[in-house]
């Protein structure tokens, strides 16, 4: 086994131009589906963010409506978040790195677009039974608990599909990509089925629940979707660089470190338990710097000479930046966890800056990048058919809103800790405080969602191009 | 790092590490807690904590739940050591496990738009809360909390002015002949906060140790 081999050189080397067109050619729908409600659901979650940053402006607004209240739409906004645009996300490009990797088609097409369906259709349950009052109370865990079965058995089909796809790979040495995509696909069954047993259906006692949301909230965001990223990134840097990976020894190190360390935390420091638990989780985030700096390593000495080629190609771009995003976010979750630190920051806008980075910044990126390489590619038509000043300004308007909401947050957290540690201040006085860096993020939420909206224009833009291409081949066979 | 199956074992080991510790040790270790009794402390008597909370409160912690109020406000008082929550009078003790015995949810919260709430009922009234929901800037003027009117009726007087209906400043009060009447589910709220004291001192959250001072205990002069 080679340490250097390659993504470019794995999928250019064996089968030919035309069959690797043709292999390609079964799955467009259930793919393109879970592709484009995933960007839906991103601008749904975008437009409720939106809502409820404008509430920090006038609190006042929508009050008569129990429907619209700051609550509901914030737990309807973070599962939009994270089961309409994450795992949907990080499903259809999973799905396809599998295809592509494994050198074969995708298993089920049709199970897959049935279970892309289903999924759907549970979420918006899920966002509307949440406006209507019916939260569960757990964060990033918020629909009701007639929708996880739904959840749970769209997801099946949709992994099981997975699974096969994996198995009918061809023989070959496996590539990073494709752990990283396996261990955030084998992930989410087991933590979601912990979470809905334990917290729904037989609930545990007393204040286990919260500290069981803790942890599946914790698992979802940094080993389901922070595989499902670095997955992407594995693949589209060596790749668009034609340049083999640096070493794929680090990348086996980061990834098993990843998995068995990364999946502990998320506790807060100071939680009603046995204190233990959260300085195991202090413990296991902090040596998640070994893997995140392997992981820099190898991604910088991959791309050290090429760096040029960013303006070249949207997909390097929102990888790149996406990547740099992931390095600042696990820098701050590390730092965040001493309990120096902390004692101050903890509870605070703090880490709601620090999961907004790593979601809509890092997470988010990467799948972008993915799905304006992947869309031309599933739909055979030629890359340059995406709008270039719409993906420009998809590009702009998000990092730069990325950048305002995250740093606005960033300080009006570290701000609002700093003041309440002195017990001088009164509560009123610090919440005070945080309003002008709230006030602020919601220019960067508002240009998030324009920058979502842009790109929804883009895809509807190159479906559109796609189907009339498609009519205009069918009334050619007609004649 | 090239056999499918092994990697499927791997990742299991890692699923499994993490379970094992975050999930059933500590169910293993506070699963089964039961009610338990106070820490003497000077005059007062041991007492059973925590007790059970009243019908009202219950449905309370519905309306809590189902609006969100967890998005905003946390459950829980850290010590000392890990943050400044005593000294903002949000508790007299850390929270512990046992405090959170009967709640269903449990909604401990993981952000602090608003203050802490774990012992709310220790430092409000009935009014006091059902004027802060129907418009919190009466009482803290600059709060972004958002006002709950969809708890409320305005309906027109007939005969004598409700002995329920809320006292509100001329700015903020509806037309004249009409007045603002919570609902039930305002009722309900404001019980289930009234009823949130997590105060019983326990052997695992004792009382301050008291001031040391060079006289001998009041006791002991007795005698």
């Amino acid at each position: 086994m080679s340490a250097t081999v390659s993504p470019a050189r794995m999928a250019s080397s064996n089968p030919s131009e035309s069959s690797r067109v043709e292999m390609e050619a079964w799955c467009p729908a259930g793919l393109l589906y879970l592709m484009g409600a995933a960007a839906g659901w991103l601008a749904i979650a975008l437009a409720l963010g939106f809502l409820d940053s404008l509430k920090f402006h006038a609190p006042g607004l929508l009050a008569g409506s129990s429907f619209w209240t700051y609550g509901r739409v914030h737990a309807a906004q973070n599962s939009a978040l994270l089961y309409g645009f994450g795992v949907q996300a990080a499903l259809g490009v999973g799905l396809w790195l599998l295809c592509r990797l494994g050198r074969t088609a995708l298993a089920g097409p049709f199970v897959v677009f049935l279970g892309a369906l289903v999924w759907n259709t549970a979420v918006t349950i899920g966002v509307l039974a949440i406006l209507c009052g019916d939260n569960t109370g757990f964060e990033s865990f918020e629909m009701p608990a007639i929708c996880a079965p739904m959840l749970f058995g769209a997801y099946l089909l949709m992994g099981i599909c997975a699974l096969l796809t994996f198995h009918q790979r061809q023989p070959g040495p496996l590539y990073p990509s494709q752990w990283f995509v396996v261990g955030s696909l084998f992930w989410f069954p087991w933590i979601f089925s912990t979470a809905a047993i334990l917290l729904l259906y037989t609930p545990v006692r007393g204040v286990l629940q919260a500290e069981i949301g803790w942890w599946y909230a914790h698992n979802l965001i940094w080993i389901f979707l922070g595989f499902s990223g670095l997955a992407s990134g594995f693949y589209f840097i060596p790749k668009l660089l034609s340049r083999p990976l640096y070493s794929r020894q680090l990348a086996v190190m980061a990834f098993w470190m990843l998995a068995f360390f990364g999946s502990c935390g998320g506790i807060p420091d100071g939680a009603p338990l046995p204190s233990w638990i959260a300085s195991v989780g202090v413990a296991g985030t902090v040596l998640t710097a070994i893997p995140m700096i392997a992981i820099a390593i190898n991604f910088f000495q991959t791309a050290r000479y090429n760096l040029n080629t960013l303006d070249a190609n949207p997909t390097l771009r929102f990888t790149y930046v996406g990547l740099f995003f992931l390095f600042i976010a696990a820098a701050q979750q590390i730092v965040g966890a001493l309990p120096q630190v902390s004692a101050i920051t903890s509870l605070s806008w703090f880490g709601v800056a620090q999961r907004e980075l790593f979601v809509l910044g890092f997470f988010g990126f990467s799948m972008f990048g993915a799905i304006y390489y992947i869309i031309p590619r599933l739909l055979r038509i030629d890359p340059e058919t995406w709008c270039p000043y719409l993906l420009s300004a998809h590009f702009y308007l998000s990092a730069v809103g990325i950048l305002i909401s995250y740093a606005a947050l960033l300080v009006g957290g570290i701000g609002q800790g700093i003041l309440l540690a002195d017990p001088g201040h009164s509560f009123v006085d610090v919440m005070r405080g945080t309003l002008t860096p709230l006030r602020v993020s919601t220019l960067g939420d508002l240009m998030l969602l324009a920058g979502t909206v842009v790109f929804l224009a883009n895809f509807a833009r190159v479906v559109g191009s796609w189907c009339c291409q498609c009519c205009m081949a069918m009334g050619k066979e007609g004649k | 790092m090239n056999s499918g199956p092994l990697l499927f074992l791997g990742l299991f080991a890692a699923m499994v590490f993490s379970w094992l510790g975050f999930v059933m040790e500590p169910q293993l270790q506070i699963g089964n807690l039961a009610q338990t009794n106070t820490v003497v402390v000077g005059d007062a008597t041991s007492q059973t904590y925590p007790l059970a909370p009243s019908g009202d409160a219950h449905q309370g912690a519905e309306v809590y739940r189902a609006n969100g109020c967890a998005s905003c406000h946390t459950q829980m008082v850290r010590p000392a050591a890990l943050g400044p929550d005593i000294s903002h009078g949000w508790g007299v003790r850390r929270s512990v496990a046992e405090d959170y015995l009967f709640d269903q949810p449990v909604l401990l919260g993981s952000q602090r738009i608003g203050p802490d709430l774990a012992n709310f009922g220790r430092r409000s009234d009935v009014i006091g809360i059902l004027t802060r929901l129907y418009e919190p800037r009466i009482l803290v003027p600059g709060s972004v909390m958002p006002s709950y009117r969809y708890m409320f009726e305005i309906r027109k007087i007939e005969g004598a002015k409700s002995t329920n209906a809320l006292v509100l400043p001329d700015k903020i009060a509806p037309e004249a002949g009409y007045e603002v009447i919570p609902r039930p589910e305002a009722r309900a709220l404001a019980a289930y906060l009234l009823s949130l004291r997590k105060d019983g001192y326990l052997f695992e959250a004792p009382p301050p140790p008291l001031p040391k001072t060079n006289s001998a205990p009041a006791a002991a002069v007795k005698k």
